[in-house]
């Protein structure tokens, strides 16, 4: 395998499979404000040394001073190693303005003898090609420089604010060995980053578009939750999951759903589905099992209230809460909170209130299928149980239970729904789907007390 | 000898290895005192003299005495008014260096090994193909040889087990693809993969060279008068 770089993001280099190619070019390539400066800068610091230190070049695009100014504020910019000498910054846009791209060469040749970088970034390269006479000389100065740092042991770090239609066409693109797209969508009114691998010569990377957000602490990503079915064998547990409520576990037979299933519980508002999670977390938190509640819904207080209504405290319980605002959701960025949380806390069930939240989150339905397939293959492989709460819009007669046919992921799905009985509205539970169980899908009276649920009598709908 | 005289073969980073002094510090120093100053190469490189380095170690050792680095600059001056220059190792007139043979068909890469090679002290001698690496080898007799494996199209194959086999140098292999294993096989004393670190590069020569090799006056000349 080819020596990588790392930029001391974890997930980051997952995508990269390790980090950038080491002794390459790598080209960096995103709209203005994309963040290429940052993400270079974080790669400098993170591997300078002594030995090897980085050189970071500035050309045309931005003052040197500026590009010092503002990557003071991240976290990974580090002063010490300014004055040691560990990282150098120097401006070579007035050796361009005065004498063109020839003299580049030798400067950049000089560089590499004098300094001896481990890493050279060039911010921006888009300049030279502006400063070229023409195409064949921008050409024979791009193979000439690719030659002499290809002779050197250096790694480059070339940015350039292409977009990514426009990277396809430049010549540069030919010569990187590997190159990262940075981008920022509109998804109705709010901004979406992604970046994405266009090119890593010789090397495996995560596909596809992967969310990325800027913070002091420099450049974080979340990779696109997109596992690959894992066709091998695992243990499923011959263990059952109570749900909390007696009467139920009755009715799914055997105590309850199998540990690490997928349970899907769908209804109209106000029918008590958060209820039913709470149920099952508070029951497994109460043999040992601790779970964590992922919410849209309500902010923790909320949910504490909601809880507290049923004899039910979150403090000390095992049962931890993962709220989030539905406002500027990355669902790879949540997930991988979910994630941690759930390896954090030694979760053993979930619950996602609602599913619906997620859905709109991700704007687009097969990313959302994709997404959901592999967190429901990760969990099930844990032996993880998760309960996905669906609201539907009908009161009555529900036709359907989603829009993107999610429920075939599910092991078992539970309708919750009203039903009128002459001026009263009743609710009434039924168990749809089972996997791997033998159940009856009849229709249960249910009521909701200080107790939370009970679970009454066999109903007879009429149509 | 006076110090624009001097013979300068260190480069900056080579003299900031040999004091531990970073290589910002020596330039600000240069900039602020204005004592040290090294010549510049063609391409601007500084480098500098066996003099100036033993005038860095002076200062060196005046700062770990507590001196400011102004202080010890301006001792140093002083020094230097009164001839009372700090010692430093003078180099032998008509010295023989070790000769290195670079064979290598890249210019940019046989460029840069080059200058790094001659800043650490060593006589380099560079062939472009097999055909010129062979005729240097014969009449200039290297302490080393530098060898592409891949020159002249996979040539340097075949010339490291020939050189090999004569037993008068010693043959460093050199690929850009892992050939460990078929340089050794070949008679090779190591191998690096290429791109060359400066660093690793040094210090492999001068493994192989043995530490002494820079120190060795009186080596007779090997090249055919």
């Amino acid at each position: 395998m080819i020596d990588r770089l790392p930029s001391g993001n974890q997930r980051l280099d997952d995508i990269l499979n390790g980090g950038l190619l080491k002794n390459a070019i790598n080209l960096i390539v995103g709209v203005p404000g994309s963040g290429k400066t940052i993400l270079s800068q974080q790669f400098a610091f993170h591997n300078a040394t002594a030995r090897q230190p980085a050189l970071y070049l500035s050309t045309l695009s931005e003052p040197l001073d500026k590009i010092l100014r503002f990557g003071e504020t991240l976290k990974v910019f580090d002063h010490k190693a300014i004055q040691d000498g560990r990282v150098i910054y120097e401006d070579i846009g007035h050796v361009l303005g005065d004498n063109g791209l020839e003299s580049i060469l030798g400067a950049i040749e000089g560089y590499l003898k004098e300094v001896r970088p481990g890493i050279v970034v060039i911010d921006s390269f888009r300049a030279f090609a502006a400063v070229s006479h023409d195409t064949t000389e921008f050409r024979r100065f791009l193979y000439s420089l690719t030659r002499l740092l290809g002779a050197s042991a250096t790694t480059a770090i070339w940015n350039a604010p292409y977009t990514r239609e426009q990277a396809m066409d430049a010549a540069e693109f030919a010569v990187a060995d590997s190159i990262l797209a940075l981008d920022i969508k509109l998804v109705g009114a709010r901004e979406l980053r992604v970046m994405q691998v266009l090119k890593l010569r010789g090397s495996s990377y995560r596909s596809g578009e992967h969310a990325y957000r800027i913070t002091d602490g420099g450049f974080d990503v979340f990779p696109r939750l997109a596992d690959v079915q894992d066709r091998s064998i695992y243990k499923l547990s011959a263990k059952r999951s109570s749900t909390g409520i007696e009467a139920l576990d009755k009715v799914l037979g055997e105590g309850g759903y199998w540990s690490g299933a997928t349970t899907m519980v769908a209804g109209p508002s106000g029918i008590g589905k958060t209820l039913m999670g709470l149920h099952f977390l508070f029951r497994g938190a109460a043999i040992g099992e601790p779970g964590v509640v992922a919410t849209f819904q309500e902010n923790e207080t909320q949910l504490t209230r909601v809880a507290k209504s049923f004899g039910w405290s979150f403090s000390n319980s095992g049962v931890h809460v993962l709220s989030r605002s539905v406002v500027d959701v990355y669902i790879d960025e949540w997930v991988y909170q979910l994630l941690d949380m759930i390896e954090n806390t030694g979760a053993r069930r979930i619950v996602i209130d609602s599913l619906p939240d997620v859905m709109v989150a991700a704007a687009d339905p097969i990313r959302f299928r994709e997404w959901m397939f592999s967190l429901t293959q990760r969990l099930a492989r844990a032996g993880i149980s998760m309960m996905m709460i669906v609201e539907v819009p009908e009161l009555f007669q529900l036709r359907r239970i989603s829009e993107q046919g999610l429920s075939h992921l599910a092991d078992n799905v539970v309708l919750l729904q009203y039903v009128q009985e002459g001026p009263e509205l009743a609710r009434a539970l039924t168990v749809l789907k089972t996997r791997a169980m033998h159940h009856h899908p009849v229709v249960h009276r249910y009521e909701i007390t200080e107790k939370g649920f009970v679970l009454g009598d066999v109903l007879t709908l009429t149509r | 000898m006076s110090q624009q005289e001097d013979q300068a073969v260190y480069s900056i980073g080579a003299v900031a290895r040999m004091l531990e002094i970073p290589t910002s510090t020596l330039r600000a120093w240069e900039e602020r005192y204005s004592v040290i100053t090294p010549i510049r190469s063609e391409g601007s490189q500084r480098l500098y003299s066996r003099a100036q380095v033993e005038q860095l170690r002076f200062i060196k050792s005046r700062l770990e005495s507590g001196a400011s680095a102004a202080d010890a600059h301006r001792l140093l001056s002083q020094e230097l008014s009164a001839d009372r220059i700090p010692a430093a190792e003078v180099e032998p007139t008509g010295e023989t260096k070790p000769l290195l043979l670079l064979a290598e068909r890249d210019s940019y890469a046989a460029g840069l090994a080059e200058y790094f090679l001659r800043t650490e002290g060593y006589e380099v001698a560079i062939a472009s193909d097999a055909q010129q690496a062979r005729l240097h080898f014969e009449e200039r007799s290297p302490d080393l040889v530098i060898l592409d494996l891949l020159i002249s199209g996979g040539a340097g194959f075949r010339l490291c087990a020939e050189l090999a086999a004569k037993g008068t140098a010693q043959i460093l292999a050199v690929s850009a693809i892992d050939s460990a294993a078929e340089a050794m096989r070949l008679g090779a004393a190591a191998f690096l993969r290429k791109p060359l670190e400066p660093l690793t590069l040094a210090s492999t020569v001068r493994d192989l060279l043995g530490t002494s090799a820079l120190a060795r006056h009186d080596r007779p000349s090997k090249v055919p008068t």
